[in-house]
């Protein structure tokens, strides 16, 4: 268990030895949250969408900035460890254990990110439902673990695999139901669901039990997806 | 002797590039996909924006993504390509140098990288526009496209230089949505950049880009200078540091 802190936590330190990540990490939440937020009911509006007033729109933001910072982290976890975690692997503490200390520090990367993110929202512009809103955000930081950490182990180049993480972003933020009115198989991505608890938590809408168990399934699922992916990155190819 | 090294130098680091077919369908796919998808989404109702040199337009929200969305996609995907191109030019070309390469011969060869990989960026998202929206003025429109494209690739190959690859990734992306995403964007608000938008590099070839779209005559002289001065200054600032980084290893 104590091997399993120490690799999970320099997994966190390796992360966070260069200042100016952990001030990006902190930083682009914040600036999320407070630019994004004035334009993205416009945008919404331009696109056909639902989502509009300041509680959805400030809502949605920390969300989306809980996603794309941990769907880029994630990859770049899976991507760039890939030698040393076998090695570890291979040195004894197996390829389970690596997979679940670098599970730990994503999410623990995860929970700062969301942390920053909620705070400023609701500095902002203050939350309805406040525990709504932060697991929500939680949620789009999780799901994205899994889409980066899935990335990483199908792409091992980091040009490739950064546009593709940005390209499911992109897809998943612009083709969801408060966006878009056009429907269709892109609007069922993959943080649907979150995105309505997060705009209801916003807006002080009840969440129907529905969407917090699809939310806990793909939170779930995501996170499986990641251990596997993390699991296969550290696994010895002998 | 010193130009035969470096197209050979620009000729396998295009043949490098050639090898990864998933970066060359991304390369097109994501900026076909972003452009098109905008452009088909988006409600045509109206608003009003201001064009340089004063002028108004009443225009539709549909056709000003069309007009603008082309610059984002652009500056995204050339913005990362310089990130991740001048991260394996500082492994991969300290051997070059060791092995009697001149620094400024291999970056001047990555350069040339960057440079193709912009230029198809560029060429898809400038085709998928065409396919929805035609500009009032294809010369300025293109120029915009193609400034947005270089200053975007050196800013990222700047930051890939400087930075950690996580830390350069953010930023890039980062500075994409805030300058051209929102800042520059004719979409939000009057319709027009605030004035402080001027001290950031989209100002200029997003000003251009919207003269080009929507009048027949110049008037983004003055904003094509500007646009032309930040792609001088980064890719001169691009050339040196890496210039020095790779010298400093080499030597």
């Amino acid at each position: 268990m104590s091997a399993f802190a120490a690799v999970g936590g320099s997994f966190v330190r390796e992360h966070l030895r260069t200042r100016l990540t952990l001030a990006l990490l902190v930083a682009i939440p914040v600036f999320f949250v407070l630019i994004f937020a004035s334009v993205l009911g416009e945008f919404a509006k331009a696109l056909g969408g639902t989502m509009s007033g300041n509680g959805a729109t400030s809502a949605i933001s920390a969300g989306w900035a809980a996603a794309f910072l941990c769907g880029a982290l994630a990859f770049f976890q899976v991507s760039s460890s890939r030698g040393a975690d076998r090695r570890l692997a291979a040195a004894g503490l197996g390829a389970a254990r690596v997979a679940s200390a670098r599970i730990a520090a994503a999410v623990a990367l995860g929970i700062v990110v969301s942390a920053v993110a909620f705070v400023t929202l609701w500095a902002r512009s203050g939350i309805a439902h406040p525990w709504h809103a932060a697991a929500a955000i939680l949620a789009f930081a999780l799901i994205y673990v899994g889409v980066g950490a899935l990335v990483g182990a199908l792409i091992a180049a980091p040009l490739e695999g950064s546009l593709l993480v940005v390209l499911v972003f992109a897809v998943d933020a612009f083709s969801g139901p408060s966006m878009t009115s056009s429907g269709g198989i892109l609007a069922h991505g993959p943080t649907r669901d979150a995105t309505n608890l997060l705009i209801a938590a916003g807006t002080g809408e009840p969440s129907p039990g529905g969407d917090w168990l699809a939310v806990g399934a793909a939170v779930l699922l995501a996170l499986a997806v990641a251990f596997g992916a993390f699991w296969l990155a550290a696994r010895s190819r002998s | 002797m010193s130009g035969t090294r470096v197209t050979a130098a620009m000729r396998m680091g295009v043949r490098e590039q050639c090898r990864r077919p998933l970066l060359l369908i991304l390369l097109v796919v994501f900026p076909a996909y972003v452009v098109s998808r905008s452009i088909a989404e988006t409600e045509a109702t109206p608003h009003l924006i201001g064009l340089p040199g004063g002028a108004t337009v009443m225009t539709s929200m549909k056709e000003l993504h069309g007009a603008v969305m082309a610059g984002t996609a652009i500056a995204f995907a050339a913005g990362l390509c310089g990130v991740f191109v001048m991260q394996s030019a500082l492994a991969g070309d300290r051997r070059l140098v060791l092995a009697g390469y001149r620094p400024g011969e291999t970056v001047l060869a990555r350069l040339a990288v960057l440079a193709a990989d912009t230029a198809l960026v560029v060429a898809v998202s400038l085709a998928v526009t065409a396919a929805y929206f035609t500009p009032a003025a294809w010369a300025p429109f293109i120029a915009a496209a193609v400034l947005l494209g270089v200053t975007y690739g050196a800013l990222g190959a700047l930051l890939g230089a400087l930075l950690d690859k996580l830390a350069a990734t953010y930023l890039m992306l980062f500075l994409v949505m805030t300058d051209l995403g929102i800042v520059q964007n004719p979409m939000f608000g009057d319709g027009e950049p605030a004035g402080w938008a001027v001290l950031l590099p989209g100002y200029g070839p997003t000003r251009l880009m919207v003269d080009g779209a929507y009048s027949d005559a110049f008037h983004a002289g003055g904003e094509l200078v500007l646009g032309l001065a930040w792609t001088v200054a980064l890719g001169a600032a691009v050339y040196a540091v890496l210039v020095r980084a790779l010298g400093a290893h080499g030597s």
